[in-house]
């Protein structure tokens, strides 16, 4: 291990640490313009996050240590997996960090504990949200393990730091086939933020919730963590749709004025996304839990197709 | 006679097949000590132990055997102790059922290996496994009776019906070592067979399909079942099927002369073999310690266990993780393995068969998220919140050794997983899988992190209260999300491959249809297999011997017109022929 990995790892774990809340934010504040109202603040989040650490925690007396390491195991893999996408500067070549089936399974590791935490305090709505939450996980898996192995054809490499570097070498502006994989990359990013159509974030207490039924028993710092960590994950899906698709500014340098450049460049696109995601969200109305496959079935379409032209060309 | 001799070899891939039968064995007899005290009868206690242990020597020998005599020969000891510890709990209806039905399965199984050992007798003259190598004469016949023979014994859909019969219906510790050990018997037997023959492409994409279809049917079964063991014998499909899967890409990527993912993915199947003999023992006897304290093999009457059993929940969580491939237990490695193979295809010549490959990968995928919806379940419903019967209220947790068999295999789970890289070091293999210990340590890192960095700047304050129930006064368990609850939006999603039919009844008081008096609701799933495939088979041969029985009225002289009848028939057959 070289102190260039050393510092790549710091330096994009603390960043995916400080940012990703923000962009909770910009989410919710382009859906309160869409519907003319005037939104919260843009640091918002950030003192949610704040307020959540100064509460009490409060644990129902059904529940068991599950409920207690569920938040640390989901902040922990989050935190290995953002290892996984470097969002400001590509590393040397490694075999350490970067295998793209781990990442996606440190995911799961990751939404497992959470449904089970669901399950924990014996409440009716916490089940309700782990069972459909894994419904869904388990049916948009097929599209994401597509959608990546198409990548990984595509890029020659299971590696998502190697598949960046390829993104970024390539001569062409936008490669027209990462443009279809793109479209499968933002529903992944839709489904796995809990966002509308398919689960609706902004609901507590409506049949319709998914993701906020299942932490609905979780309180203080470990609601925090939960928070945070989905912040985390939305900011890392982000991250591989937009270093796929846009490389642009990403650097493979280790010099301050090249890292300085880069998380400009990768706020000014992640802001990009955000709106677009909020905008998605405020022109759709959230769907029949039963009418999710077809979006997902378009998702997995879209996936096939770039591998077919994949393997054909 | 001198061509019908035991005879015994043992190379890597037998030693490494011996090595797992012994390891769970170990566990399995220790668990078994306090475990068998559970039964009534001390006479059938002692049968019990007995058996158990011609069955473990019968299973070793078979994998140590270089003829196919001797390999038979131990086999048909293999399938009738085990016929035998099946059939344990006599008494009861359902062990009836799945003793014949594994009787029948198991002797069917030996039938087709029969005819296989026959086949490659007659090409190549000679008994000696080892003496088929490559030799032309042993074709595609012979490859697929021993399909046919391993894949009923493997438990590959179709032939799969026996094991969730036979599994919830035998003591735990036997469904620990059939699921666990047996089964893989006849994965080294696919095995050993297919790497000394002449592989076709045609083979591949057969091992391929049958896996995938048995990897995707078993997770989806699995899904609906509220009895632990039958869930876990589901589970037991599914897994067989990844394990096809690897040695299906095996024999594609042989034949099209990519040796190296061709190694990943035999390797990837074989440690998956190894995997998943080690946490379903562990799944197989964990959930044997929660049968017997709570009397019930019915999820929906557990609940609450952790409390009660906490080492076996523990035990169980981490059986429960590694069958869901999650990182960094063992069943993650190996499914990355098979994976990585699959992701590395890119470079096969052949269009088409990279879509079947891609197919079968989407597949795999879903497989695999699936197993851990179905594990959320079997974990969540049992151990987590309030207990769901008198009886889960009173579960006390399991003797010494009734955690001390489990818990080898679950330290094993964690050890195999984390190392995977160091001993796959040791072992001679460069694959390009990620280094598991560090994966493991910065896990366990920054879970200390986390929790140190929550203890010194969040609020320390902690309260236990209830849990909301909807304004209700006091909650109880049954407002708790039942198991039927949780895998009904999968079963409505996938309701086309359950064939569910949802029928419900409702009467009212008034003609408006506005108040409501009383109704009735049920969910009938279809068994596809048993209805559509076993019982046409099994009816037509009841009428077959149905029309020999009526021609058979123990009259003299209708017998003697029926020994004319042949004597004519045949006499003009000669004169045909001749």
């Amino acid at each position: 291990m070289n102190i260039t990995l050393l510092i790549y790892g710091l330096l994009n774990v603390v960043f995916v640490l400080l940012v990703s809340p923000l962009f909770i934010s910009i989410i919710k504040k382009v859906k309160a313009f869409a519907q003319k109202r005037k939104g919260p603040p843009l640091l918002q989040t950030y003192y949610n996050l704040a307020k959540l650490m100064k509460k009490e925690t409060v644990y129902s007396e059904n529940s068991s240590w599950i409920m207690r390491v569920t938040p640390l195991v989901n902040i922990a893999a989050l935190l290995v997996a953002s290892l996984f996408v470097p969002l400001l500067v590509i590393p040397q070549p490694t075999d350490l960090v970067g295998n793209v089936i781990l990442f996606l399974y440190l995911l799961a590791l990751a939404k497992f504990f959470m449904a089970l935490s669901g399950l924990d305090a014996g409440s009716t709505f916490g089940g309700m949200g782990s069972s459909r939450e894994m419904a869904i996980s388990a049916l948009i898996e097929p599209v994401i393990i597509v959608v990546f192995a198409a990548l990984a054809f595509a890029f020659k490499t299971v590696n998502i730091p190697d598949m960046f570097r390829g993104a970024l070498a390539s001569n062409v502006l936008v490669d027209p086939v990462l443009i279809l994989i793109s479209i499968s990359i933002f529903i992944v990013i839709i489904v796995e933020s809990s966002r509308i159509p398919v689960d609706n974030p902004e609901t507590h207490l409506e049949l319709t919730m998914i993701h906020e039924a299942m932490i609905l028993e979780q309180s203080g710092k470990n609601l925090m963590m939960l928070e945070l960590s989905n912040a985390m994950k939305q900011l890392l899906l982000m991250g591989v749709l937009i270093n796929i698709l846009i490389p642009w500014g990403l650097t493979t340098e280790f010099t301050p004025a090249a890292i300085l450049v880069s998380i400009g460049a990768f706020l000014v696109k992640a802001v990009v996304v955000a709106v677009i995601i909020g905008l998605f969200e405020s022109s759709c109305a959230k769907s029949r839990l039963f009418r999710l496959p077809g979006l997902f079935g378009l998702a997995l379409f879209l996936s096939i197709v770039t591998l077919i032209i994949e393997v054909f060309a | 006679m001198p061509t019908l001799q035991f005879s015994f070899l043992i190379d890597r891939l037998s030693a490494f097949f011996i090595l797992l039968i012994s390891v769970v064995s170990v566990s399995v007899a220790i668990y078994s000590v306090h475990y068998v005290e559970h039964g009534t009868h001390d006479g059938r206690k002692n049968l019990i132990v007995s058996f158990m242990n011609i069955f473990i020597a019968s299973m070793v020998l078979v994998i140590a055997s270089s003829t196919m005599f001797s390999f038979l020969f131990f086999w048909e000891i293999m399938a009738l102790s085990s016929f035998l510890l099946v059939m344990t709990d006599l008494e009861k209806k359902e062990t009836g059922k799945a003793g014949m039905f594994y009787f029948v399965m198991t002797q069917l199984s030996t039938v087709f290996l029969l005819f296989a050992f026959l086949f490659i007798y007659n090409a190549t003259g000679t008994f000696n496994i080892q003496q088929i190598r490559a030799n032309p004469a042993v074709t595609s016949v012979a490859f697929i009776f021993l399909f046919v023979g391993f894949g009923i014994k493997a438990g590959v859909i179709p032939f799969h019906k026996w094991l969730p019969y036979a599994h919830p219906a035998s003591p735990s510790n036997i469904s620990a070592l059939m699921s666990g050990v047996m089964i893989k018997v006849a994965i080294y037997g696919l095995v050993r067979f297919v790497l000394l023959m002449h592989m076709e492409l045609w083979w591949g994409i057969l091992i391929l399909v049958a896996g995938t279809v048995s990897a995707i049917l078993g997770v989806i079964y699995a899904l609906k079942e509220h009895d632990i063991k039958r869930l876990l014998a589901y589970h037991s499909i599914e897994n067989i099927g990844i394990i096809l899967i690897g040695i299906g890409l095996y024999v594609i990527f042989v034949v099209s002369g990519l040796q190296e993912i061709a190694t990943l993915a035999i390797i990837g199947a074989l440690f998956h073999t190894l995997n998943h003999a080690i946490f379903k023992s562990l799944l197989f006897m964990t959930s044997g310690s929660m049968v017997n304290a709570t009397e019930t093999r019915n999820i929906e009457d557990m609940g609450g266990l952790i409390k009660r059993m906490p080492y076996t929940a523990m035990l169980f969580l981490i059986g429960a993780v590694s069958i869901s491939a999650l990182p960094p237990f063992n069943g993650f490695v190996s499914e990355l393995m098979i994976f990585q193979a699959f992701f590395q295809s890119a470079v096969l010549a052949n269009p088409a068969l990279e879509m079947l490959l891609i197919s079968s990968l989407a597949v795999f995928a879903l497989t695999s998220a699936l197993a851990a919806t179905c594990f959320v379940k079997a974990f969540g419903i049992t151990f987590l919140a309030l207990p769901r019967s008198e009886e889960a209220k009173k579960a006390k947790e399991a003797p010494k050794l009734m955690l001390i068999g489990p818990a080898i295999l679950a330290a094993l789970c964690v050890v195999l997983g984390v190392f995977s890289f160091q001993i796959f070091g040791t072992l001679g293999f460069s694959f390009p899988i990620p280094n598991m210990l560090l994966i493991g340590s910065l896990l366990a890192g920054f879970f200390v992190f986390a929790w140190l960095a929550m203890r010194w700047t969040a609020m320390k304050k902690e309260r236990i209260a209830e849990t909301w129930g909807c304004g209700f006064p006091t909650q109880n368990s049954k407002m708790e999300y039942t198991a039927s609850g949780f895998s009904e939006p999968i079963v409505t999603i996938l309701k086309s491959i359950f064939r569910t039919q949802k029928k419900s009844e409702r009467t009212y008081f008034d003609d408006e249809k506005v108040i409501f008096k009383s109704g009735k609701a049920e969910i009938h799933l279809m068994k596809f297999f048993e209805e559509r495939l076993y019982l046409p088979v099994v009816n037509f041969v009841k009428k077959a011997s149905l029309i020999v029985n009526n021609m058979q009225r123990g009259d003299v002289d209708l017998q003697v017109a029926y020994a004319f009848a042949t004597i004519v028939i045949f006499l003009l057959i000669i004169w045909w022929l001749a």
